[in-house]
């Protein structure tokens, strides 16, 4: 085995967790990023998170999720640690619907989508209010939340067939 | 009942403390530091607040470098949009030429009309611009004397500037060329004792010489017939008859002074002069 096939084998095994530390250093905002659909901000760590750890759990380590959100909080100005405590606690309601989950089905994980993020979102919510001054737009959050949950089924089978395909992964 | 919350509480502690094939720290850890690093980072704890600036100096650079990108389809949009509004300028101004093309060609088949009907009516082309080659010259020298109203230019004959040539300033005759050097020149201003200057009076054929007297608001005519009274607000202009400066330039105008009186003035003002144009006998 060569050195380049070393390197590519490690690039594709460690891709999730790139774009994760990459979408953490960045504060991607999804398609806010074009100036003329503002709206349709989403939250691509989020759905990274629940889909990585519902699905493959060892591909993206808890480890990485901590830092990815000490990162994300030193980027955006938030109080150290609130990224990450948000982004862990959805670790942990993922797990615990995993945990719990007898037959998978795309739908029922779609659904399950909604309460992790509402109790992950509550955290977030929870930790800026009584851990800083800062004020943020609630509208703002709640609209990113929606589309996060309604853009989920795109990346699920943009994820998953990159797992199966690149990775021979099976969820 | 029982049953089911033992099951629940299970779930509960397996996923807060089960650590995987690759993960090394368990939830209930990471939960625990972040929350402690919060409190810390409230309480601005020293050691905290070190840390946060070097973590936030690594951080910063690295969202720098990671940000490139997207800040590259940012410029790629900006240019994309600089692109289209080229694009539709170019359909604009495409438009624009095709006009201007258009009135090209009526202008031209004007031109060839115009020349056309001169030739039938046997009219030929009064002014010869080639000839009259004018020499911007600045004024170096205005001197203050009460007898003899000139000015001294920075051309002489080595500009091609000789006798005779006349001088004008913003459009209006000031006054000829009396003395030419090699590289200087002096001018005699119209409103000279010394200054005569063959006039026509406007709306009149009366011909007549205007003089100077010293002052820019009082020139005079000589030669008039005995019986003319001239009108004010009427143009005078050169009459050419001297042979070297052109006709039809304006020069003076008649006006009322404060007493009613009708008095001549020049229009140009010789005093304010600066930059001039010398030529062989015709305006710029």
């Amino acid at each position: 085995m060569n050195i380049l096939s070393v390197i590519k084998n490690f690039f594709f095994n460690n891709l999730i967790v790139i774009i994760f530390y990459f979408l953490s250093l960045s504060s991607f905002e999804g398609i806010k990023e074009f100036s003329d659909l503002v709206i349709f901000s989403f939250n691509l760590p989020m759905i990274i998170i629940y889909f990585f750890i519902l699905k493959f759990p060892d591909r993206l380590g808890l480890g990485h999720i901590f830092l990815g959100g000490i990162f994300n909080d030193v980027v955006i100005g938030i109080p150290l640690g609130a990224s990450s405590l948000s982004y862990l606690i959805l670790a942990f309601f993922t797990s615990y619907i995993r945990n719990v989950t007898l037959r998978s089905k795309m739908t029922a994980e779609w659904t399950t989508f909604i309460p992790t993020l509402f109790f992950s979102n509550l955290v977030y919510f929870f930790t800026i209010n009584n851990f800083s001054h800062l004020s943020f737009f609630y509208l703002e959050l709640l609209r990113s939340t929606f589309f996060t949950f309604l853009f989920f089924p795109f990346f699920y089978f943009i994820f998953i067939n990159y797992q199966k395909s690149f990775l021979k992964d099976n969820a | 009942m029982a049953d089911s919350r033992d099951d629940f509480i299970i779930a509960i502690r397996y996923a807060l403390l089960k650590k995987g094939a690759k993960q090394k720290f368990s939830l209930f850890f990471l939960i625990s530091f972040s929350v402690l690093i919060l409190v810390l980072d409230n309480l601005s704890v020293p050691f905290i607040k070190s840390t946060r600036a070097v973590l936030n100096d690594f951080v910063y650079r690295a969202a720098v470098v990671v940000s490139t990108p997207g800040k590259f389809f940012s410029y790629l949009n900006l240019e994309k949009n600089k692109h289209f509004n080229i694009v539709n300028k170019n359909k604009i101004l495409k438009k624009e030429i095709r006009l201007l093309k258009i009135n090209k060609h009526n202008s031209l088949f004007l031109k060839t009309e115009n020349e056309n009907l001169k030739k039938v009516l046997n009219v030929a082309n009064l002014s010869t611009y080639g000839e009259n080659t004018s020499v911007v010259a600045r004024v170096i020298l205005d001197p203050e004397s009460p007898y003899l109203k000139s000015l001294l230019i920075n051309k002489g004959t080595k500009n091609g500037i000789i006798k005779g040539m006349t001088v004008f300033s913003k459009g209006y005759l000031i006054g000829t060329i009396v003395e030419s050097n090699y590289l200087t020149a002096r001018v005699l201003l119209i409103t000279d004792l010394n200054s005569r200057i063959p006039v026509v009076l406007q709306d009149t054929n009366i011909n007549a010489i205007l003089t100077g007297a010293g002052k820019k608001t009082n020139l005079s005519l000589e030669y008039l017939p005995e019986s003319f009274v001239a009108a004010p607000d009427k143009i005078i202009y050169t009459s050419g008859k001297d042979g070297f400066l052109a006709a039809g330039l304006p020069v003076a105008k008649t006006y009322l002074n404060k007493k009613s009186k009708l008095r001549i003035k020049s229009l140009a003002d010789p005093g304010q002069a600066l930059i001039i144009y010398v030529t062989k006998g015709q305006n710029k």
